[in-house]
């Protein structure tokens, strides 16, 4: 095989199909417009609220069926599972992006309800489900096609939470909390990444991780999320070797490297992207 | 917030995040059989590589071939990396001529076949000569410092820039010594894998984690690559036995780590720094 030495081609995404989870979110977003300009035809599973609405957005810029979206709590596990059923049969993906998770309070964040000494079971469930579970299921489902159709591009979205603890000083006077439960969910995300690739090396499937530093979500920050401007933002930075926090764009070179033939050797791996934050 | 870039078609497509219009790139070792692949995807990312190495390998020849090839500005300079004054004289000529110098990749190091058996194991570290390790080091480490020292200076001076180390899956993994065996041999003559293959590809994570803090807040990224081993006709034996060792059950091919190269020494991977991208076709996740 020749690597096609052009840099639009050597990570061109152009005829290739790509399921991402969680694609309105805020990493999501920009996750799902780098697949689109740079080729790649969108499968998009999420709720329908916000995912409606980018649907007709992209469809516009993009062209018409380029993007298709499917509805689903993903909580409802048997529905899920029936999504997938269906993609499968309308789509053969290549590409393959868990990137969904559930951010709120509900699931811990930034809620004393998330704490270590608090954290109820139904705040541990709702994180390994998402970390765990959505992947083990669109990982088996798609997995499947990629293992008949012999290649495939497994991209599993972790975090540095899951290499590195975050510290409590970080989040001391302030109303900021990052449960445990993310933590452990993400870095079972890591190993199930490690078992895929081991697995399904010799099918010519490929899985791997892009673990993101401190990327906030200041473009569309609800009452829950931190805000431009907050102090915590400072706290983040100062955690940096960089001195600043990421840009959701700069995800996008690390998400391209992987779901592109620039990446083909890769498997297994862990990519941090987070401006040195575990390097000291 | 001021620094904040929108998800946008532009700012996200291949062609503008990997570009390198107008960059210079020094590549170490650049006349060797990896140096050149990754020169070659500077040039056709529209950078100006700048191959060193030592006058017999002829590096003016390779940039020659190079430039005509890509249609970029590429340079070829004899000089010994280990000697202090010769990377001194190589950054004032690239600083006369570009007056810039935006990449830095470490790729030099001796790397000599593990050797059949001969009447006397020079390899087993039994035997293993000093002058050896002495030379192993001063090119793989000393010549990786001496670099960083005079070009990442200039870049951090600049505040912008990239270094990227080469390093190896043996500086994650023990090599397997089990892979080099040859039948009826007895085990003091065994050829195994240099010690100091190890000892510098594992130093030059320590030394991209050291100089990603250092200059972190001067611009200048520092990262590593560690590649695994590449096809290049190895006996069928070793091969097999390689393979199984592997979930790709495959080499590299001599162009696979192309792609990583330019991911690492573009802007595509501006938030990242201190990282070691392991390319090993999954050797070590299992």
């Amino acid at each position: 095989m020749l690597v096609a030495l052009d840099r639009s081609s050597l990570f061109s995404l152009q005829g290739k199909v790509a399921l991402l989870t969680g694609a309105s979110g805020f990493l999501g977003r920009t996750f799902a417009e780098t697949l689109l300009a740079n080729g790649a035809d969108l499968v998009a599973i999420g709720r329908p609220a916000k995912l409606s609405k980018q649907e007709q957005v992209w469809s516009e810029k993009y062209g018409p069926g380029r993007v298709h979206c499917y509805y689903v709590d993903m909580y409802d596990l048997e529905a899920l599972a029936k999504s997938l059923d269906e993609i499968t049969q309308r789509h053969a993906v290549d590409v393959l992006i868990n990137n969904a998770h559930e951010l709120t309070p509900s699931s811990g964040f930034n809620t004393p309800a998330g704490s270590l000494e608090q954290g109820t079971m139904d705040v541990w469930m709702r994180n390994l489900t998402a970390g765990f579970c959505w992947p083990a299921l669109t990982v088996q489902k798609i997995g499947a096609g990629m293992k008949d159709r012999g290649h495939g591009s497994i991209i599993n979205i972790s975090t540095m939470y899951a290499v590195v603890a975050p510290r409590p000083t970080l989040y001391e006077g302030t109303t900021f909390l990052n449960p445990p439960a993310y933590s452990a969910s993400k870095a079972a995300m890591i190993a199930f990444t490690r078992y895929v690739a081991s697995f399904w090396g010799r099918y010519g499937i490929r899985a791997n991780a892009i673990l993101p530093g401190p990327f906030s979500n200041t473009e569309d920050a609800g009452p829950n999320s931190v805000q431009v401007g907050d102090p915590f933002i400072e706290k983040l930075k100062a955690n940096t070797s960089l001195g600043r926090i990421g840009r959701a764009g700069e995800l996008a070179g690390a998400l391209l490297f992987l779901a592109s033939e620039a990446s083909s050797y890769v498997t297994g791996q862990s990519i941090v992207v987070d401006g040195g934050w575990t390097a000291v | 917030m001021a620094d904040k870039l929108e998800a946008t078609e532009e700012t996200n497509r291949a062609q503008a995040l990997f570009d390198l219009t107008g960059r210079v790139a020094v590549i170490t070792g650049g006349a060797g059989l990896l140096g050149t692949k990754h020169a070659e995807i500077i040039a056709a990312a529209g950078g100006s590589p700048v191959l060193l190495d030592l006058r017999q390998t002829k590096p003016e020849v390779t940039a020659a071939a190079i430039a005509k090839k890509y249609g970029v500005d590429a340079t070829g300079l004899a000089a010994d990396i280990t000697q202090l004054a010769e990377v001194e004289n190589v950054r004032d000529e690239l600083l006369a001529r570009f007056g810039r110098i935006d990449i830095l990749i470490n790729n030099a190091a001796n790397n000599p076949k593990v050797e059949s058996s001969g009447s006397k194991v020079w390899s087993r570290l039994e035997n293993f000569p000093l002058e050896v390790w002495n030379d192993d080091l001063r090119v793989g480490l000393t010549g990786a410092f001496l670099c960083s020292r005079v070009f990442g200076s200039e870049m951090a001076k600049r505040g912008k820039g990239v270094i990227l180390n080469i390093a190896s899956d043996l500086a994650v993994i023990a090599p397997d010594q089990r892979l080099y065996r040859q039948e009826g041999v007895p085990e003091d003559r065994q050829p195994v894998k240099p010690v100091t293959y190890s000892v510098v590809k594992t130093g030059l994570i320590g030394l991209t984690r050291y100089l990603a803090t250092y200059w972190a807040t001067s611009g200048v990224r520092v990262n590593a690559i560690s590649p695994g081993g590449v096809f290049n006709h190895q006996p069928e034996a070793f091969l097999a036995e390689l393979h199984q060792r592997i979930p790709l059950a495959r080499m590299a091919h001599a162009d696979e780590y192309q792609g990583s190269i330019l991911f690492l020494c573009s802007d595509a991977s501006s938030y990242m720094t201190g990282a070691n991208l392991v390319v090993d076709g999954g050797r070590t996740c299992w």
